[in-house]
């Protein structure tokens, strides 16, 4: 009866336990600069767990790990100690890739290849091929909005255009997890809210997403968890939620006529309960710079159209 | 592995289709204006005389000449510089990411990158040896002409069963000269090479950080392997007088420095010697596993490489 018992947990831990998408333990990368007698530790113990469907930001300074730890994912580079693991797998074997997207940061492609054709050299890579890759190539055409860019070569492409056929052939093979290096650096705050947009549908689709960048709002507006990265360290790490709560106080919206008179009652009102009357602070609520200029743009009619470079 | 196989022919065709767009089979153009160039020279050198047989014979050995040496020449340079280039652009437009992260072997990648190479040398070799099969045939057609011209000039030649032996005989040493089978022979042997120096600067350049390192070492080790034979001849020819310094200095360079003297043997096929296509097969599997061994001691050096 006790070993019934024994089984039947195990059974519905294994279910319920979250299946991790990324797992790191001590990952340390060191570059030794002979010249200087020095070493350069670009990524110290890192210790990261990422779930699967989970979207997840990586954040800091220039030069702080992140760029690091995603190529240490990718089994680009090697770690010099610690382990990574990707799905369970190591992450240089072909079994880990077949399951992961890539976007680097700035990346350039084949600048003499057309959107199709650079789609079709990476789909072919990934053993995609035939009509399968001919339906994937409209699926995602369509996906990041790319219809005019099919026939023209990648060197005449925006910065905008390039970013999203990154996307598109880092999703080429239907991967389960997207590492994403800055895929808003250089963008305009129009495509880069596109492409805020794309990450989130490709949650909804149960990927796991992990991203860095430097614009802190876009992260706050996609990312169920953050870590902060800074000289190769995580410093901080936790889901947005218990990051950002101000538990000291409480936010109570309230219509923007009410006068001086008003407030006072109000906060008289408040303090009988016992609360501290001089806390209690009447401010209006600002809209973020990027909220402004999205509702401003966004309500010309043009505005989806991309503009490629002249 | 066919995946794996369809993952190089993928990488090695986007190779190919990379330096067509870049307009690198242009160069091609200087090779054909230089060709049709000497033999405009070399024919406004030639004027009609007693023995236009002979005459011809000695221009079209030059145009040959000529030929197989521009042949040798652009494809050296087009295999250096596309090779030494290779690894050094994918790492600064930062492709090679994008193809490293996708489930491609690093081995792959660099067979790939090498296919591609070996297509592109292969398709600039076709392209000159044609240009260079129709300046010949021009050479053939003005060598008749001038040949039956000088005959015409002697009257009624042609029921002179004698002279008309003597013009098929001028006409035959012509032709002989122009449609030498040996030439496939010497193109083939010119290839070879090419591809040998290509694979000397892939595996430099899966270690080097500048392309112009690259371009300057294999440049440094062509010249090395064609050298290498003389002193070898030099020294070990000497039996007891050379030192065993100078025979084991000998001994490794030749170890680690491929013989690129032996192909000297394409100036015999130009100099009209015959060279049995059983030791042309030799020196082609000579260069195989050179090719071979260079391909694989990359693919070590790049599996170690950070990028």
């Amino acid at each position: 009866m006790g070993a019934i018992t024994k089984i039947r947990t195990m059974e519905s831990s294994a279910v319920t336990a979250p299946t991790l998408a990324v797992e790191t333990i001590g990952l340390t990368k060191r570059y030794p600069l002979t010249w200087k007698r020095k070493v350069l530790v670009a990524l110290d113990s890192l210790n990261l767990q990422v779930k699967q469907g989970e979207v997840f930001g990586l954040l800091g300074p220039n030069g702080s790990g992140k760029s690091t730890t995603l190529k240490l994912l990718l089994g680009l580079i090697v770690a010099s100690e610690g382990e990574a693991r990707v799905f369970g797998l190591p992450p240089d074997s072909l079994d880990a890739r077949r399951r992961v997207g890539f976007l680097p940061e700035n990346p350039y492609f084949y600048a003499f290849l057309n959107g199709d054709e650079t789609l079709r050299f990476y789909g072919k890579l990934c053993g995609v091929t035939g009509a399968k890759l001919d339906k994937r190539i409209e699926e995602l055409i369509d996906l990041v909005g790319l219809q005019n860019g099919r026939e023209r070569p990648l060197r005449s492409y925006s910065k905008g255009m390039l970013q999203r056929i990154g996307l598109a052939q880092a999703l080429i093979h239907d991967p389960d997890l997207l590492f994403l290096d800055e895929p808003t650096a250089g963008v305009d705050p129009l495509g880069s809210a596109q492409i805020r947009d794309l990450i989130l549908r490709l949650k909804k689709m149960g990927k796991t997403v992990i991203f860095s960048s430097h614009l802190l709002e876009q992260v706050q507006e996609v990312a169920d968890r953050v870590a902060i990265f800074s000289l190769g360290k995580k410093v901080l790490e936790g889901s947005l939620e218990s990051l950002l709560t101000e538990n000291q106080s409480t936010q109570v919206l309230i219509p923007a006529e009410m006068n001086a008179e008003q407030q006072d009652r109000l906060r008289q009102f408040i303090a009988r309960d016992g609360v501290d009357a001089q806390a209690i602070r009447f401010t209006r609520p600002h809209l973020s710079l990027e909220q402004l200029y999205l509702r401003t743009v966004q309500a010309q009619p043009d505005a989806a159209k991309d503009s490629p470079k002249p | 592995m066919i995946s794996s196989l369809q993952r190089i022919i993928v990488i090695g065709r986007n190779t190919l289709t990379e330096a067509v767009r870049q307009k690198v089979l242009n160069v091609l153009l200087i090779f054909a204006v230089v060709l049709v160039s000497c033999s405009v020279f070399i024919s406004q050198l030639a004027t009609p005389g007693l023995d236009p047989a002979g005459l011809f014979d000695e221009q079209i050995k030059f145009v040959k000449d000529f030929g197989c040496g521009a042949i040798g020449f652009f494809g050296f340079f087009i295999a250096l510089l596309s090779t030494a280039l290779l690894i050094p652009q994918e790492l600064h437009n930062r492709t090679i990411y994008t193809i490293l992260a996708k489930p491609v072997r690093r081995s792959e990648f660099l067979l790939g990158k090498f296919f591609g190479i070996i297509l592109l040398l292969a398709l600039c070799i076709s392209l000159m040896s044609l240009a260079f099969v129709v300046t010949l045939y021009v050479q053939e057609q003005v060598g008749l002409g001038v040949v039956d011209s000088t005959y015409e000039r002697m009257g009624d030649w042609k029921n002179n069963p004698h002279i008309v032996a003597m013009h098929d005989h001028d006409a035959a040493i012509i032709i002989s000269q122009v449609r030498d089978p040996q030439l496939v022979e010497a193109v083939v042997l010119l290839f070879a090479k090419i591809v040998m120096t290509a694979a000397i600067a892939l595996l430099i350049s899966t270690f080097a950080t500048s392309w112009i390192f690259t371009v300057i070492t294999t440049f440094m080790i062509y010249l090395i392997a064609h050298a290498e034979g003389l002193a070898r001849t030099f020294w070990l020819s000497q039996g007891a007088e050379s030192t065993i310094w100078q025979s084991a200095l000998v001994g490794l360079i030749s170890m680690l420095i491929p013989d690129m003297n032996s192909f000297t043997i394409v100036d015999e096929i130009l100099a009209g010697n015959h060279i049995p296509w059983s030791h042309a097969l030799n020196l082609l599997a000579y260069a195989n596993i050179y090719v071979i061994v260079l391909l694989a001691v990359s693919i070590v050096i790049f599996d170690y490489r950070e990028i």
